[in-house]
């Protein structure tokens, strides 16, 4: 039983890493019909960002603010730069540029600052863990189901309050008739991949931390991570993303805890037969729609 | 989609100038090395330093006027850009260009790949930091290691942990690459073989971040391990060791050469004490201290990875055989190469003869102690421990 | 056919899909206090017409003119705020999002709250029905409330034209006379009205003026009175097809 309960928290912690880059995934998608298979770099942008401060001898908590505004310049940028461009040109154009701006990242890192991976040292508090009731819950895990309760609140409010989060919400069900609403395509476009890069910015900032490091191509795992996990909840519901990477995490976790060692090397296909099956019961997702109000 | 074809193509031309060159002037004499590596990709980050110690073992080379002091060295580079069909179409590229012997990959995929074209046009190949034992001899006689090979290293982590009187071992391994896979495995086999337990053996998967779950899991066992030893390396290494640590569990921790890396030190208190091994140790006067002045002073910055220096090592030794041939012919450099002994190299000396192309070196044995790096030793295992690849 | 005192003209509007030439060369106009109806068989380019003039499909060729000012070209959430909107065919209400929230996404364009909310206590007095479902989310309304609550969403900015694109699609008969007494009543506040419709009898029943178009031209025009008492109402349609 302690075994199960410390198992959710493993999963509740991995699993807020998840729906924050999945969230932010799908943010994108629901308003430009885009998987932006370049969100993971901005993981990695966060990464260079805070090693540059570090360099140069700043502190760590500067560090991680400069690293999330990074990742939200980028993001905006990405926008303007590249998918802008090509926004009529269909939703193939646009993926393809989204995985030409994923290379054209991995060989500026790899060219410009190095191909081995870079040292982020964190500061000693972080990695410790604190004793709850008999639990350990990690300091990075605390903060990881912190900030992904946090942002979710925050975002949630924002989605539900604002005008503009309303109009985002109108935008991912129906984009022509929320411009004639007379919002601005670009604005709200434009807030999307600013809110992406905040997730992805913190999402970074903890998965940095556990790992220590930053290497040009760190970026590729989690947002293939975070694919399944917008697919499983249903692509282009916002909820759904955030159910998604929870999913994905507990599936993960409790295949790793639970399954007998012969069982071991086929943990990763059962997860993805795990979601295949889920999606077949289930094509739309878990909270997606039927069909596409068009 | 014309525009972002055409930034990806610009890009990936200018990078490929950049890694395309030739170094040294294009007289008849000159000796061809040609090098199949992944400059961009997902290997960058063990070619490219690789690349790195290759040159600088030119420029010395031919600064003394090349090999014998009269054949400078040419040395012609492509990238597969880390794909293995690739890997084969540049090394028949190669060998059109007429390259006399061919340096390839670090991950054995691309290497084989490569190997295999080099090895029907009869030209000598060595894999600068591929660590399989088995790699020559899937490839062909014209197919040589140079690095340290797994099996080498583990047997000396596995020593190590007997002789501290560790009873009571974890493994945790990979199976996906035969280095986090192999390695652990054959450091169990050692260690079961002089006398521990091996309590239980986890499995992971490369960038999965989160080691809760095996973590939870080694704190349920019993008997509570007193080593954990594992070949995970960035970013998987350090994410395991953080919730390890995390969770309260003080076994002594063995790693292999892949963390290697300044993240490793960097790393803080949970770092402190964990014992890997590595090509060697740059102690005052050592050959491997000189090589770090010299890479220092030609790149302007400190060496920080140890396949800078075994890409170093790998050209002396093509120099070496070269020279012992006093011939270009691929079948004598192969000949001359499979008899050297203790040829003289930055991590210490290199010996082929009798050993199947897969050469003896030294095994250094480091531990992190206040974010330092301190010498435990060097060791050259009894061949009978070592278990067969 | 430039009208000086037009509130909105189109000046040998070309709408193309493609290959497809979906209207071709259509000319139109809509006074102030205005209703006007553009009615035609399926396929005739009613909807492709409304959408170019709102700026949703390309503008092929032909002039859009509102209040003077050439607008062909300009984006939607523009047109909006020059004070032009629609309320699209299939009503195409945020099934998401409540009926509240429908209506302030409608507000979008206007700053002053106190007027915003004039405007909404307007409109749930004009249509009760939504005022009860306020909290509901849009797509568990029926067609009817749904088509209520499209309309009052295009009114909640105010505009000065209203575009309807098939207001009675799809729904019953009762139903379709109570959103038309609603647009009469729209009309009678101040409202000016471009209605397309496939409803020939019940358009003309409320409209001043009509145009009847037919495989993208304009085939017939005049007033309302004038085409319901001649039969070529239908023969154009018949020319249609
Ligand atoms: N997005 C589109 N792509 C291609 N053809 C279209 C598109 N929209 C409409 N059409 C074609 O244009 C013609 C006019 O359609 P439409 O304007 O919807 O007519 P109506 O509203 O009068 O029924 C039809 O032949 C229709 O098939
Ligand atoms: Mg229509």
């Amino acid at each position: 039983m302690d075994v199960v309960v410390q198992q959710t928290v493993n999963a509740l912690a991995l699993g807020g890493t998840y729906a924050l880059l999945a969230l932010g995934l799908a943010m994108v998608f629901s308003v430009l019909g885009l998987i932006n298979f370049a969100h993971g770099e901005l993981m990695t942008v966060t990464g260079y960002a805070m090693y540059f401060v570090l360099t140069a001898g700043l502190p760590f908590e500067i560090a991680v603010l400069v690293g999330i505004v990074a990742a939200i310049a980028t993001a905006m940028l990405m926008e303007r730069v590249a998918f802008r461009p090509v926004r009529n040109a269909g939703t193939a154009t646009m993926l393809l540029t989204s995985f030409a701006v994923s290379t054209i990242l991995h060989m500026l890192f790899q060219n410009l600052i190095s191909a081995r991976p870079k040292a982020l040292p964190v500061p000693d508090w972080m990695i410790g863990a604190l004793n709850i009731a008999g639990f350990d819950i990690g300091v990075i895990q605390l903060m990881s189901i912190s900030a992904t309760a946090l942002l979710l609140f925050a975002l949630t409010v924002f989605l539900r309050r604002s005008t503009l989060g309303i109009a985002m919400r109108a935008a991912s069900l129906d984009f022509p008739v929320t411009r004639l609403m007379g919002i601005n395509a670009n604005m709200v476009i434009s807030t999307a991949f600013a809110i992406s890069g905040l997730l992805a910015g913190v999402a970074g900032v903890l998965w940095l931390a556990q790992r220590g490091s930053v290497d040009p191509l760190m970026g590729f795992l989690p947002v293939l991570k975070a694919f399944i996990a917008v697919v499983l909840g249903g692509l282009g519901s916002l909820s759904g993303a955030v159910l998604g990477g929870f999913t994905l995490a507990f599936i993960e976790v409790a295949l790793r805890a639970f399954l007998p060692d012969d069982w071991l090397p086929f943990r990763e296909s059962i997860a993805l037969a795990l979601v295949i099956l889920l999606l077949l019961v289930r094509p739309e997702g878990l909270l997606g729609r039927k069909e596409a109000i068009r | 989609m014309s525009r972002s074809n055409w930034l990806k193509t610009t890009a990936m031309t200018a990078a490929l100038a950049g890694a395309v060159f030739a170094s040294g002037t294009a007289a008849a004499e000159n000796f061809k090395v040609g090098y199949a590596g992944g400059f961009t990709g997902y290997l960058a980050p063990y070619d490219q330093p690789s690349l790195k110690g290759v040159q600088l073992a030119i420029d010395e080379i031919n600064a003394a006027g090349g090999i014998g002091g009269t054949m400078p060295i040419e040395l012609i580079v492509k990238d597969t850009r880390s794909d293995t069909a690739q890997a084969a179409v540049v090394a028949q590229e190669l060998v059109d260009d007429g390259v006399s012997v061919m340096i390839v990959s670090c991950d054995v995929d691309p290497a084989v790949a490569s190997g295999v074209i080099a090895q029907a046009a009869e030209i000598p190949s060595v894999s600068s930091c591929a660590s399989t034992p088995t790699l020559p001899a899937a490839v062909g006689p014209y197919m040589f290691s140079n690095y340290t090979a797994d099996n080498l290293q583990a047997t000396v982590l596995a020593s190590y942990a007997r002789e501290q009187g560790l009873e009571n071992a974890y493994v945790l391994l990979s199976r996906d690459t035969p280095y986090t896979e192999k390695l652990p495995e054959y450091f169990a086999e050692v260690f079961a073989a002089m006398g521990g337990n091996v309590v239980a053996v986890g499995e992971f998967t490369i960038g999965q971040q989160d080691f809760s779950a095996e973590v939870t899991n080694i704190k349920g066992l019993d008997p509570q391990p007193d080593v954990i030893m594992t070949a995970a390396y960035e970013p998987d290494f350090p994410a395991f060791l953080k919730q390890l640590r995390a969770a309260g569990i003080t076994a002594q921790v063995l790693g292999s050469d892949g963390i290697d890396s300044p993240t490793t030190f960097g790393l803080g208190d949970v770092a402190e004490g964990v014992v890997f091994s590595n090509a060697g140790f740059p102690s005052e006067g050592s050959p491997l201290a000189a090589y770090e002045a010299a890479y220092e002073a030609k790149y302007g910055e400190p060496n920080d990875t140890v396949f800078t220096a075994t890409g170093y090592d790998a050209m002396l030794v093509i120099a070496a055989a070269v020279e012992a041939a006093g011939s270009t012919d691929g079948a004598a450099i192969r000949d001359a190469w499979d008899n050297l002994e203790n040829v003289q190299v930055a991590t210490g000396t290199m010996t082929y003869k009798g050993q199947n192309r897969v050469p003896v070196r030294v095994v250094a044995l480091n531990q992190v102690s206040g974010g330092e790096r301190v010498h435990v030793g060097d060791f050259t295992p009894d061949p009978s421990q070592i278990p067969a690849p | 056919m430039s009208n000086e005192a037009a509130l909105l003209s189109v000046e040998g509007l070309v709408v193309r899909y493609g290959a497809i030439e979906a209207v071709r060369g259509a000319d139109l106009s809509v006074r102030q206090g205005e209703i006007v109806t553009l009615l035609g068989a399926n396929g005739a380019g009613k909807s492709s017409i409304l959408n170019a003039i709102m700026g949703l499909v390309p503008v092929a060729g032909g002039r859009v003119v509102l209040e003077g000012n050439d607008v062909g070209g300009e984006p939607p959430e523009k047109i909006v705020r020059r004070g032009m909107t629609l309320t699209p065919e299939g009503r195409r209400v945020f099934a998401n999002l409540t009926v509240a929230e429908n209506l302030s996404i409608g507000a979008a364009t206007r700053r002053d709250r106190a007027e915003v909310e004039a405007t909404r206590s307007d409109m749930l007095e004009l249509f009760p029905i939504l005022a009860e479902r306020r909290d509901q989310l849009a797509g568990t309304l029926s067609g009817g409330e749904q088509q209520m609550l499209a309309i009052a969403r295009s009114m909640m900015s105010q505009p000065k034209i209203v575009l309807l694109d098939e207001p009675s699609l799809g729904l019953a008969p009762q139903i379709v006379d109570t959103i038309f007494e609603l647009i009469v009543r729209l009309r009678d506040r101040g409202a000016t009205i471009l209605l397309v419709e496939q409803n020939v009898e019940l358009a003309l029943e409320i409209a001043d003026r009509g145009y009847v178009l037919a495989s993208g031209a304009i085939a017939l025009e005049g007033s309302a009175r004038e085409l319901s008492a001649s039969g070529d109402v239908e023969r154009a349609y018949m020319g249609a097809h």
